[in-house]
Protein backbone atom coordinates (compact mmCIF):
# COMPACT_ATOMS: atom_id res chain seq x y z
CA UNK A 1 0.00 0.00 0.00
CA UNK A 2 2.78 1.93 0.96
CA UNK A 3 4.68 2.31 -2.31
CA UNK A 4 6.37 5.38 -3.27
CA UNK A 5 4.46 7.45 -5.17
CA UNK A 6 1.24 6.10 -3.18
CA UNK A 7 -1.61 8.43 -2.71
CA UNK A 8 -1.32 7.77 1.16
CA UNK A 9 2.18 7.98 1.50
CA UNK A 10 1.63 10.90 3.15
CA UNK A 11 -0.71 9.85 5.22
CA UNK A 12 3.18 7.60 7.23
CA UNK A 13 4.30 8.15 10.43
CA UNK A 14 8.21 8.97 10.61
CA UNK A 15 9.60 9.10 14.48
CA UNK A 16 12.12 11.93 14.39
CA UNK A 17 13.60 10.82 17.38
CA UNK A 18 12.63 7.37 19.03
CA UNK A 19 11.56 7.60 22.55
CA UNK A 20 10.22 4.60 24.55
CA UNK A 21 8.28 4.88 28.03
CA UNK A 22 7.47 1.33 30.24
CA UNK A 23 7.71 -0.88 26.95
CA UNK A 24 5.39 1.31 24.89
CA UNK A 25 6.64 2.92 21.84
CA UNK A 26 6.23 6.82 22.25
CA UNK A 27 8.23 8.49 20.04
CA UNK A 28 8.04 11.69 18.78
CA UNK A 29 6.54 11.92 15.56
CA UNK A 30 5.90 13.89 12.56
CA UNK A 31 2.63 13.71 13.68
CA UNK A 32 3.54 14.88 17.20
CA UNK A 33 5.54 17.72 15.89
CA UNK A 34 2.57 19.10 13.61
CA UNK A 35 0.74 18.87 17.02
CA UNK A 36 3.61 20.78 18.77
CA UNK A 37 3.12 23.58 15.71
CA UNK A 38 -0.51 24.11 16.17
CA UNK A 39 -0.47 24.36 19.68
CA UNK A 40 1.74 27.04 19.58
CA UNK A 41 0.44 28.62 16.72
CA UNK A 42 -2.43 29.05 18.71
CA UNK A 43 -0.62 29.76 22.31
CA UNK A 44 1.51 32.53 20.82
CA UNK A 45 -1.23 33.60 18.32
CA UNK A 46 -3.48 34.01 21.46
CA UNK A 47 -0.98 35.48 23.56
CA UNK A 48 0.52 38.14 21.84
CA UNK A 49 -2.51 39.62 20.23
CA UNK A 50 -4.05 40.35 22.97
CA UNK A 51 -0.82 41.14 25.25
CA UNK A 52 -1.36 44.99 24.86
CA UNK A 53 -4.64 44.38 26.02
CA UNK A 54 -6.00 47.79 24.09
CA UNK A 55 -9.59 48.49 24.62
CA UNK A 56 -9.62 49.45 20.50
CA UNK A 57 -8.24 46.25 18.70
CA UNK A 58 -5.55 46.14 16.59
CA UNK A 59 -6.63 43.95 13.38
CA UNK A 60 -4.68 40.66 15.05
CA UNK A 61 -6.28 41.36 18.57
CA UNK A 62 -9.96 41.61 16.75
CA UNK A 63 -9.20 38.08 14.87
CA UNK A 64 -8.27 36.82 18.53
CA UNK A 65 -11.38 38.56 19.90
CA UNK A 66 -14.04 37.16 16.83
CA UNK A 67 -12.88 32.97 17.62
CA UNK A 68 -13.79 33.95 21.03
CA UNK A 69 -16.91 35.40 20.63
CA UNK A 70 -18.09 32.84 17.17
CA UNK A 71 -17.47 30.02 20.55
CA UNK A 72 -19.01 31.49 22.88
CA UNK A 73 -21.81 32.62 21.26
CA UNK A 74 -22.31 29.15 19.45
CA UNK A 75 -22.61 27.76 23.16
CA UNK A 76 -24.80 30.35 24.42
CA UNK A 77 -27.34 29.34 21.26
CA UNK A 78 -26.87 25.92 21.54
CA UNK A 79 -26.36 25.11 25.41
CA UNK A 80 -27.20 28.60 27.12
CA UNK A 81 -26.26 29.30 30.46
CA UNK A 82 -25.12 26.19 31.25
CA UNK A 83 -22.35 26.00 28.76
CA UNK A 84 -19.95 29.03 29.91
CA UNK A 85 -17.97 26.59 32.34
CA UNK A 86 -17.49 24.39 28.82
CA UNK A 87 -16.46 26.95 26.69
CA UNK A 88 -12.94 26.61 27.65
CA UNK A 89 -12.92 23.07 26.95
CA UNK A 90 -15.09 23.29 23.55
CA UNK A 91 -12.45 26.43 22.04
CA UNK A 92 -9.78 24.44 22.66
CA UNK A 93 -11.30 21.87 21.21
CA UNK A 94 -12.37 24.42 17.83
CA UNK A 95 -9.10 25.83 17.74
CA UNK A 96 -6.90 22.37 18.02
CA UNK A 97 -9.18 21.14 14.96
CA UNK A 98 -9.05 24.52 12.87
CA UNK A 99 -5.55 24.86 13.27
CA UNK A 100 -4.62 20.98 13.10
CA UNK A 101 -6.18 21.43 9.54
CA UNK A 102 -4.92 24.26 9.03
CA UNK A 103 -1.17 23.51 9.36
CA UNK A 104 -2.26 19.73 7.58
CA UNK A 105 -2.99 22.47 4.21
CA UNK A 106 0.90 23.69 4.44
CA UNK A 107 3.06 21.53 1.50
CA UNK A 108 4.56 18.63 2.71
CA UNK A 109 3.49 19.24 6.76
CA UNK A 110 1.60 16.46 8.06
CA UNK A 111 -2.01 16.36 8.73
CA UNK A 112 -2.79 14.81 11.95
CA UNK A 113 -6.62 15.20 11.62
CA UNK A 114 -6.17 12.55 9.18
CA UNK A 115 -5.40 10.21 11.63
CA UNK A 116 -8.10 7.72 13.06
CA UNK A 117 -6.76 7.16 16.05
CA UNK A 118 -6.38 11.11 17.14
CA UNK A 119 -9.43 12.19 16.14
CA UNK A 120 -11.22 9.00 17.55
CA UNK A 121 -9.39 10.28 20.50
CA UNK A 122 -11.21 13.53 20.57
CA UNK A 123 -14.21 12.24 20.28
CA UNK A 124 -13.72 9.92 22.72
CA UNK A 125 -13.04 12.29 25.57
CA UNK A 126 -16.36 14.22 24.38
CA UNK A 127 -18.12 11.07 24.13
CA UNK A 128 -17.06 9.79 28.05
CA UNK A 129 -17.18 13.73 29.53
CA UNK A 130 -20.74 13.89 28.56
CA UNK A 131 -21.72 10.78 29.34
CA UNK A 132 -20.49 11.64 33.03
CA UNK A 133 -21.75 14.63 32.51
CA UNK A 134 -25.45 13.20 32.07
CA UNK A 135 -25.11 10.91 34.86
CA UNK A 136 -23.98 14.10 37.23
CA UNK A 137 -27.38 15.84 36.58
CA UNK A 138 -29.49 13.10 35.94
CA UNK A 139 -28.59 10.13 37.81
CA UNK A 140 -30.00 7.04 37.08
CA UNK A 141 -32.57 9.07 35.27
CA UNK A 142 -29.92 10.00 32.32
CA UNK A 143 -31.45 6.40 31.09
CA UNK A 144 -34.74 8.05 29.96
CA UNK A 145 -32.48 9.94 27.69
CA UNK A 146 -33.40 6.44 25.15
CA UNK A 147 -36.94 6.90 25.99
CA UNK A 148 -38.83 9.14 23.34
CA UNK A 149 -41.53 10.08 24.92
CA UNK A 150 -45.36 10.34 22.89
CA UNK A 151 -44.51 7.25 20.73
CA UNK A 152 -47.19 4.50 20.62
CA UNK A 153 -46.10 1.88 23.29
CA UNK A 154 -45.57 -1.05 20.84
CA UNK A 155 -42.80 0.97 19.04
CA UNK A 156 -40.31 0.88 22.20
CA UNK A 157 -38.86 -2.17 21.97
CA UNK A 158 -37.72 -1.44 18.41
CA UNK A 159 -37.03 2.51 19.14
CA UNK A 160 -35.39 2.23 22.29
CA UNK A 161 -32.25 0.13 21.12
CA UNK A 162 -32.00 2.75 17.81
CA UNK A 163 -31.73 5.42 20.19
CA UNK A 164 -28.95 3.35 22.31
CA UNK A 165 -27.15 2.56 19.41
CA UNK A 166 -27.32 6.29 17.81
CA UNK A 167 -26.14 7.16 21.12
CA UNK A 168 -23.03 4.90 20.95
CA UNK A 169 -22.23 5.60 17.05
CA UNK A 170 -21.40 9.44 18.19
CA UNK A 171 -18.24 8.90 18.64
CA UNK A 172 -17.41 6.83 15.84
CA UNK A 173 -19.55 9.23 13.95
CA UNK A 174 -17.79 12.34 15.15
CA UNK A 175 -14.30 11.03 14.60
CA UNK A 176 -14.76 9.32 11.32
CA UNK A 177 -16.39 12.32 9.70
CA UNK A 178 -13.38 14.35 10.86
CA UNK A 179 -10.75 11.88 9.52
CA UNK A 180 -12.27 11.17 6.61
CA UNK A 181 -12.87 14.84 5.17
CA UNK A 182 -9.19 15.22 5.68
CA UNK A 183 -7.97 11.54 3.85
CA UNK A 184 -10.29 12.20 1.23
CA UNK A 185 -9.14 16.15 0.48
CA UNK A 186 -5.60 15.29 1.34
CA UNK A 187 -5.43 12.01 -0.99
CA UNK A 188 -7.39 14.15 -4.11
CA UNK A 189 -4.49 17.34 -3.63
CA UNK A 190 -1.71 14.24 -4.09
CA UNK A 191 -3.66 12.24 -6.71
CA UNK A 192 -4.03 15.01 -8.71
CA UNK A 193 -0.50 16.65 -8.20
CA UNK A 194 0.66 13.55 -9.13
CA UNK A 195 -1.66 14.22 -12.31
CA UNK A 196 0.67 17.51 -13.03
CA UNK A 197 3.99 15.41 -13.22
CA UNK A 198 2.99 12.69 -15.51
CA UNK A 199 0.86 14.44 -18.22
CA UNK A 200 2.69 15.17 -21.62
CA UNK A 201 3.58 18.80 -22.34
CA UNK A 202 2.01 21.90 -20.81
CA UNK A 203 -1.79 19.98 -20.40
CA UNK A 204 -0.09 19.65 -16.65
CA UNK A 205 -1.31 22.98 -15.99
CA UNK A 206 -5.74 21.79 -15.93
CA UNK A 207 -4.79 19.39 -12.87
CA UNK A 208 -2.32 22.11 -11.65
CA UNK A 209 -5.34 24.69 -11.66
CA UNK A 210 -7.41 22.38 -10.33
CA UNK A 211 -5.50 21.79 -7.45
CA UNK A 212 -5.24 25.67 -6.65
CA UNK A 213 -9.05 25.37 -6.62
CA UNK A 214 -9.26 22.36 -4.41
CA UNK A 215 -6.59 24.15 -1.84
CA UNK A 216 -9.67 27.15 -1.66
CA UNK A 217 -12.54 24.34 -1.13
CA UNK A 218 -9.73 22.14 1.37
CA UNK A 219 -9.19 25.53 3.57
CA UNK A 220 -12.98 25.85 4.06
CA UNK A 221 -13.50 21.75 5.17
CA UNK A 222 -10.49 22.68 7.34
CA UNK A 223 -12.70 25.41 8.96
CA UNK A 224 -16.11 23.51 8.15
CA UNK A 225 -15.16 20.42 9.87
CA UNK A 226 -13.38 21.98 13.23
CA UNK A 227 -17.36 23.98 13.39
CA UNK A 228 -19.20 21.13 12.96
CA UNK A 229 -16.95 19.16 15.65
CA UNK A 230 -17.73 21.83 17.82
CA UNK A 231 -21.28 22.42 17.33
CA UNK A 232 -21.63 18.40 17.99
CA UNK A 233 -19.56 18.63 21.10
CA UNK A 234 -22.03 21.60 21.95
CA UNK A 235 -25.04 19.36 21.03
CA UNK A 236 -24.16 16.62 22.90
CA UNK A 237 -23.40 18.89 26.61
CA UNK A 238 -26.85 20.30 25.78
CA UNK A 239 -28.67 16.63 25.15
CA UNK A 240 -26.65 16.01 28.85
CA UNK A 241 -28.75 18.73 30.38
CA UNK A 242 -32.35 18.68 28.64
CA UNK A 243 -33.49 15.15 28.14
CA UNK A 244 -36.21 14.67 25.92
CA UNK B 1 -3.49 2.64 5.01
CA UNK B 2 -0.76 4.14 7.41
CA UNK B 3 -3.96 5.18 9.79
CA UNK B 4 -4.68 1.33 10.67
CA UNK B 5 -0.97 0.69 10.97
CA UNK B 6 -1.30 0.59 15.02
CA UNK B 7 2.13 0.61 15.85
CA UNK B 8 2.14 4.60 16.37
CA UNK B 9 -1.16 4.77 18.23
CA UNK B 10 0.14 4.86 21.54
CA UNK B 11 2.75 7.65 20.71
CA UNK B 12 -0.13 9.55 18.68
CA UNK B 13 -2.36 9.31 22.01
CA UNK B 14 0.38 10.01 24.20
CA UNK B 15 1.98 13.19 22.61
CA UNK B 16 -2.07 13.93 21.96
CA UNK B 17 -2.91 13.95 25.38
CA UNK B 18 0.48 15.92 26.08
CA UNK B 19 -0.07 18.66 23.99
CA UNK B 20 -4.25 19.00 23.85
CA UNK B 21 -3.80 18.70 27.49
CA UNK B 22 -0.59 21.78 28.24
CA UNK B 23 -3.62 23.42 25.17
CA UNK B 24 -6.57 23.37 26.98
CA UNK B 25 -4.88 24.10 30.40
CA UNK B 26 -3.39 27.08 28.95
CA UNK B 27 -6.17 28.62 27.22
CA UNK B 28 -8.31 28.10 30.19
CA UNK B 29 -5.42 29.64 32.43
CA UNK B 30 -4.04 32.44 30.44
CA UNK B 31 -5.55 33.31 27.59
CA UNK B 32 -9.35 33.10 27.49
CA UNK B 33 -9.18 34.80 31.09
CA UNK B 34 -7.05 37.72 29.13
CA UNK B 35 -9.52 38.15 25.73
CA UNK B 36 -12.36 38.05 28.44
CA UNK B 37 -10.48 40.86 30.32
CA UNK B 38 -10.49 42.95 27.39
CA UNK B 39 -14.23 42.46 26.71
CA UNK B 40 -15.04 43.47 29.97
CA UNK B 41 -13.18 46.07 30.03
CA UNK B 42 -15.07 47.38 26.53
CA UNK B 43 -18.17 46.77 27.41
CA UNK B 44 -17.89 48.40 30.38
CA UNK B 45 -16.19 51.68 28.72
CA UNK B 46 -19.18 51.36 26.63
CA UNK B 47 -21.35 51.28 28.63
CA UNK B 48 -19.73 54.00 31.02
CA UNK B 49 -20.02 56.21 28.16
CA UNK B 50 -23.26 55.26 27.31
CA UNK B 51 -24.81 56.22 30.37
CA UNK B 52 -22.53 59.62 30.90
CA UNK B 53 -23.83 60.12 27.51
CA UNK B 54 -27.13 59.90 28.92
CA UNK B 55 -26.96 62.07 31.77
CA UNK B 56 -25.32 64.62 29.30
CA UNK B 57 -28.58 64.12 27.29
CA UNK B 58 -30.32 64.47 30.32
CA UNK B 59 -28.98 68.12 31.07
CA UNK B 60 -29.06 69.22 27.72
CA UNK B 61 -32.92 68.88 28.20
CA UNK B 62 -33.31 70.30 31.50
CA UNK B 63 -31.19 73.31 29.93
CA UNK B 64 -33.44 73.58 27.12
CA UNK B 65 -36.65 73.44 29.13
CA UNK B 66 -35.34 75.93 31.38
CA UNK B 67 -34.12 78.35 28.27
CA UNK B 68 -37.97 77.13 26.48
CA UNK B 69 -39.74 78.46 30.13
CA UNK B 70 -37.55 81.67 29.89
CA UNK B 71 -38.10 82.43 26.69
CA UNK B 72 -42.00 81.69 27.32
CA UNK B 73 -41.83 83.72 30.58
CA UNK B 74 -39.84 86.78 28.22
CA UNK B 75 -42.57 86.53 25.99
CA UNK B 76 -45.31 87.01 27.90
CA UNK B 77 -44.31 89.96 29.80
CA UNK B 78 -43.08 91.68 26.32
CA UNK B 79 -46.85 90.93 25.57
CA UNK B 80 -47.69 92.17 28.62
CA UNK B 81 -46.07 95.25 28.15
CA UNK B 82 -46.69 96.33 25.01
CA UNK B 83 -50.57 95.45 25.87
CA UNK B 84 -49.77 98.45 28.48
CA UNK B 85 -47.82 101.23 26.23
CA UNK B 86 -50.96 100.54 24.02
CA UNK B 87 -53.33 101.12 26.02
CA UNK B 88 -51.53 103.65 27.92
CA UNK B 89 -51.29 105.70 24.41
CA UNK B 90 -54.50 105.08 23.84
CA UNK B 91 -55.98 106.63 26.88
CA UNK B 92 -53.34 109.48 26.41
CA UNK B 93 -54.49 110.02 22.36
CA UNK B 94 -58.63 109.96 23.55
CA UNK B 95 -57.64 112.07 26.87
CA UNK B 96 -56.05 114.32 23.93
CA UNK B 97 -58.66 113.95 21.56
CA UNK B 98 -61.07 114.62 24.02
CA UNK B 99 -59.82 118.20 25.19
CA UNK B 100 -58.59 119.21 21.80
CA UNK B 101 -62.44 118.32 21.19
CA UNK B 102 -63.14 120.60 24.22
CA UNK B 103 -61.21 122.88 23.05
CA UNK B 104 -62.56 122.51 19.59
CA UNK B 105 -66.05 123.13 20.89
CA UNK B 106 -65.29 126.32 22.46
CA UNK B 107 -63.27 127.74 19.93
CA UNK B 108 -66.45 127.03 17.71
CA UNK B 109 -68.65 128.31 20.32
CA UNK B 110 -66.64 131.38 20.61
CA UNK B 111 -66.39 131.80 16.99
CA UNK B 112 -70.22 131.97 16.73
CA UNK B 113 -70.99 134.17 19.10
CA UNK B 114 -68.52 136.40 17.46
CA UNK B 115 -70.21 135.85 14.31
CA UNK B 116 -73.36 136.66 16.15
CA UNK B 117 -72.22 139.29 17.51
CA UNK B 118 -70.46 140.97 14.50
CA UNK B 119 -73.42 139.97 12.56
CA UNK B 120 -75.59 142.30 15.54
CA UNK B 121 -72.94 145.07 15.25
CA UNK B 122 -73.38 145.00 11.26
CA UNK B 123 -77.07 145.11 11.26
CA UNK B 124 -77.06 148.06 14.03
CA UNK B 125 -73.95 149.88 11.32
CA UNK B 126 -76.39 148.95 8.62
CA UNK B 127 -79.58 149.89 10.25
CA UNK B 128 -77.64 153.17 11.22
CA UNK B 129 -76.85 153.38 7.94
CA UNK B 130 -80.12 153.11 6.79
CA UNK B 131 -81.82 155.50 8.93
CA UNK B 132 -78.57 158.18 7.82
CA UNK B 133 -79.41 157.41 4.20
CA UNK B 134 -83.35 157.17 4.76
CA UNK B 135 -82.78 160.80 6.90
CA UNK B 136 -80.91 162.43 3.87
CA UNK B 137 -83.31 160.84 1.16
CA UNK B 138 -86.08 161.93 3.06
CA UNK B 139 -84.91 165.52 3.75
CA UNK B 140 -83.40 165.76 -0.19
CA UNK B 141 -86.56 164.61 -1.68
CA UNK B 142 -89.48 166.08 0.74
CA UNK B 143 -87.90 169.37 2.78
CA UNK B 144 -89.32 167.20 6.34
CA UNK B 145 -86.87 167.23 8.50
CA UNK B 146 -87.61 164.12 10.37
CA UNK B 147 -85.91 162.96 13.62
CA UNK B 148 -83.93 159.73 14.15
CA UNK B 149 -86.69 158.52 16.68
CA UNK B 150 -89.57 158.33 13.79
CA UNK B 151 -87.24 157.08 11.14
CA UNK B 152 -86.29 154.06 13.24
CA UNK B 153 -89.56 153.73 14.40
CA UNK B 154 -90.62 153.77 10.54
CA UNK B 155 -87.50 151.12 9.59
CA UNK B 156 -88.67 148.27 12.30
CA UNK B 157 -92.14 148.54 11.18
CA UNK B 158 -90.66 147.48 7.33
CA UNK B 159 -87.65 145.72 8.43
CA UNK B 160 -89.54 142.35 7.79
CA UNK B 161 -89.80 143.36 3.92
CA UNK B 162 -85.78 143.81 2.96
CA UNK B 163 -85.32 140.84 4.74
Amino acid sequence: MAAKDSPLKQFEIDPISNIELGGYNISFTNSSFAMLITVLVITLFLTLTVNTRSIIPSRMQLISELMYNFIAQLLSDTVGDNGKRYFPFVFSLFMFVLIGNMVGMIPYQFTFTSHIIVTFALAAVVFIGVTILGFINHGIKFFTFFYIPGVPFYMHPLLIPIEVISYLSRPISLSVRLFANMLAGHTLLKVFAGFVVSMPFFTGVFPLAFIVALTGLEILIAFLQAYVFAILTCLYINDAYHLH
Amino acid sequence: MPQLNPEFFVSQLFWLAVFFTFLFVFLWRVSLPRIATVLEKRQNKIDENLSSAKELQEQAMEIEKKINDQINKAKLETDEKIKETINALQEDVSSQLSSLDKDLEKKVSDAEKEILKSKDDQMKNINNEIANITKLTVGKITDIEMSDNEINKVIETHKGSFN
